[in-house]
């Protein structure tokens, strides 16, 4: 490892991985940011994610379309937060436990139906998977452009979404108003802000992005689904929300950060230190615990996350 | 009063079909085989082949089967209790961690006997059986290291457990004895579902320069034959043969046969010659194999091929023993 530019190369596959790891996490981060910021906890992320990624599958399988994939990976997930948002929004039912329950709904249905249309084979069945885009110039760019700037479309779509979740968030009106709606609902219904209204349009954008971060999973890493695919991605996703503090690029560099850490023990674990293995399993966790110790008492939680609103309650 | 009639009506009525139920057992004396999986049964590997020789067992001894799959280690116990009340005469756990619980809930229902699949527990009425895994394990080892350019392999295990650390360690002596200075990058990934995982895992010891990926980590193990295949690299399969999954890639799978494990404790049952110990069958059983090379098969020089059938030959006859290591070396 004395060259150069073999740590060179060992830092940019790092990195290159780290990406793939982060893109699921990412994406489902953004729509579930969207929906804290306007006082939605939606405990279910794991369940959309899931819920996409077989929607997602099921769909190129039977039309070998990626397009195809992709709308339904946004329907699948977009199904289970709608589940979420009505049911918290129309019956006022405590969102955590809707959440915790549509994760098991999600994991259920997902296998069953998936054994019910392909029955209880032995074999695996595959779909198309994206390609990675190469852009011109750019990936020309010795060892750094092959890292960026040629890489599957999800990467791309997961940059321009952080970017325009930012000006959404933060450089228009509406993204105030969902602020507001997030901190104080009825004073923000008083002043005429349509309260349900905006909370169903955050459902929607976490549905479709949760979803896609699934349809990432199936359409571009694996090409195929299992039972449980997700395998707790979405509660990681939960996690680098709070690390990102709802800010769009905070959830990109919080899922930067667990997916570098992730891709990082793999390396280490090949270094043949002989350390037991379980110690290189837990370092994205303790990576994760320690960045949550050093933002001890910075909370920036929306005042009303978690608690439904009632036009005619006090 | 009419709610109350119906409640007491109801209550005798279950009472009396529960009184049924129990009977049921009794009377008919067909075998009841049961089995309880830690992942889903339709993984394509580990659990899908423990799968086959549950049907095989109702199809050819005409046995009563049934099974629980994606069994979490904290309901092992419960998973055993459930059948053992149910009357089932064997009661199988496929996988090492299904040892010890087994041994517990044994000591509730003496008259019902567990069968651990790859685990080191026994009692009275309790059996371990075991394949020896790590004798397909070496092939793979020489397979890959005769088939590797760059004189690095890598391999994937699932969670370092001492039937998944045997077969790791197997294929690092096997690569050794054909090229001493090979190096095998070996990774345990902590789990054996997570696929995304398991392919990452083996992107990092592509990224280092190994051309031949093996793995023994049940479904997150497909991750590793997909971010092979996704490289134009070979692979070795696991559990059963995985061709299908990646016919270009894959050069052949270390075969458990789970069915011929699961048949022959099975049989020790039903005949009374099953004894509470520790159970190893092996290539000279037909309980280990490995795959055809399929599509790959003229990819493969003669002289490699010939060496695997020899060295084959050597260990069903038992001229070449196959060391078990089951801690993690460097």
């Amino acid at each position: 490892m004395a060259e150069a530019g073999t740590v060179l190369y060992y830092i940019v596959t790092l990195f290159a991985a780290s990406i793939r790891m982060a893109v699921p996490l990412t994406l489902a981060g953004l729509g579930e940011s969207f929906s804290e910021r306007s006082g939605v906890l939606n405990i279910g992320l794991e369940g959309i994610m899931l819920s996409g990624a077989f929607f997602s599958f099921m769909a190129a399988y039977i039309t070998q379309s990626i397009i195809v994939g992709v709308i339904f990976g946004c329907f699948g997930g977009l199904l289970i937060s709608m589940i979420h948002a009505y049911m918290s929004f129309k019956c006022y039912v405590d969102q955590v436990i809707v959440g915790i329950a549509l994760n098991f709904f999600s994991l259920g249905l997902t296998s069953f139906l998936f054994m019910a249309y392909f029955g209880r084979t032995t074999t695996v069945p595959q779909c198309p998977v994206v390609k990675p885009i190469r852009i011109p110039l750019l990936s020309d760019i010795p060892i750094v452009g092959d890292v960026l700037f040629n890489q599957d479309i999800f990467v791309y779509f997961m940059i321009f979404a952080c970017f325009v979740s930012y000006i959404i968030l933060y450089k228009t009106v509406w993204g105030t108003n969902i602020d507001a709606i997030g901190e104080h609902p009825k004073a923000a219904d008083t002043v005429g802000l349509n309260v349900k209204k905006t909370r169903y349009i955050t459902a929607i954008i976490n549905g479709c992005l949760g979803g896609l971060g699934g349809a990432y999973l199936t359409l571009a890493l694996l090409g195929f689904f299992m039972e449980n695919i997700t395998s707790g991605k979405g509660f990681i996703a939960l996690v680098v929300v709070i690390l990102g503090r709802r800010h769009p690029f905070g959830v990109l560099f919080a899922a930067l950060l667990v997916g570098a850490a992730e891709a990082l023990q793999y390396r280490l674990q090949t270094l043949g230190s002989g350390l037991p293995s379980q110690v290189f399993i837990m370092l994205p966790y303790v990576v994760t615990v320690i960045v949550l110790l050093f933002s001890i008492g910075k909370s920036n939680d929306p005042a009303a996350l978690g608690i439904s609103y009632k036009r005619s309650s006090r | 009063m009419v709610n109350k009639l119906l409640v007491i009506f109801l209550v005798v009525a279950f009472l009396f079909t529960a009184c049924a139920k129990k009977k049921a057992p009794a009377g008919d004396n067909v075998f009841k085989v049961a089995m309880l999986t830690s992942g889903p049964v339709n993984d394509g590997g580990w659990n899908a082949a423990a799968y086959q020789g549950l049907l095989d067992i109702g199809e050819k001894l005409g046995f009563e089967t049934s099974y629980t799959e994606n069994v979490a280690v904290a309901d092992i116990e419960a998973g055993y209790i459930d059948y053992a009340s149910q009357g089932y005469d064997l009661i199988i756990g496929h996988g090492f961690e299904f040892g010890d619980p087994a041994v517990r809930v044994g000591e509730r229902y003496p008259d019902t006997k567990f069968v651990a699949i790859e685990s080191n527990a026994h009692s009275d009425n309790v059996a371990s059986y075991r394949m020896a895994c790590k004798e397909a394990g070496y092939l793979m080892g020489v397979l890959a290291a005769e088939m590797s350019t760059t004189g690095k392999l890598g391999i994937i295990g699932g969670v370092e457990q001492p039937s998944i650390v045997q077969v790791l360690e197997a294929y690092k002596i096997g690569a050794k004895s054909v090229n001493p200075d090979i190096i095998v990058y070996d990774v345990y990934v902590g789990t054996f579902t997570d696929v995304a995982k398991g392919k990452e895992a083996t992107m990092a010891m592509i990224d280092k320069g190994a051309d031949v990926l093996s793995h023994c980590a049940n479904q997150a193990g497909t991750g590793a034959i997909k971010a092979a295949e996704e490289k134009g690299l070979f692979a070795t399969g696991d559990s059963y043969d995985q061709n299908f999954l990646a016919p270009n890639t894959i050069l052949s799978s270390t075969i458990y046969n789970v069915p011929a494990l699961v048949l022959a404790a099975a049989t020790h049952v039903k005949n009374g010659t099953f004894k509470g110990e520790i159970i190893e069958l092996g290539t000279s059983d037909g309980c280990i194999d490995i795959a055809p090379y399929h599509e790959l098969d003229t990819k493969i020089p003669e002289e490699v091929k010939t060496k695997i059938e020899n060295l084959k030959k050597q260990i069903i006859d038992g001229s070449l023993v196959v060391p078990s290591v089951e801690t993690r070396t460097i």
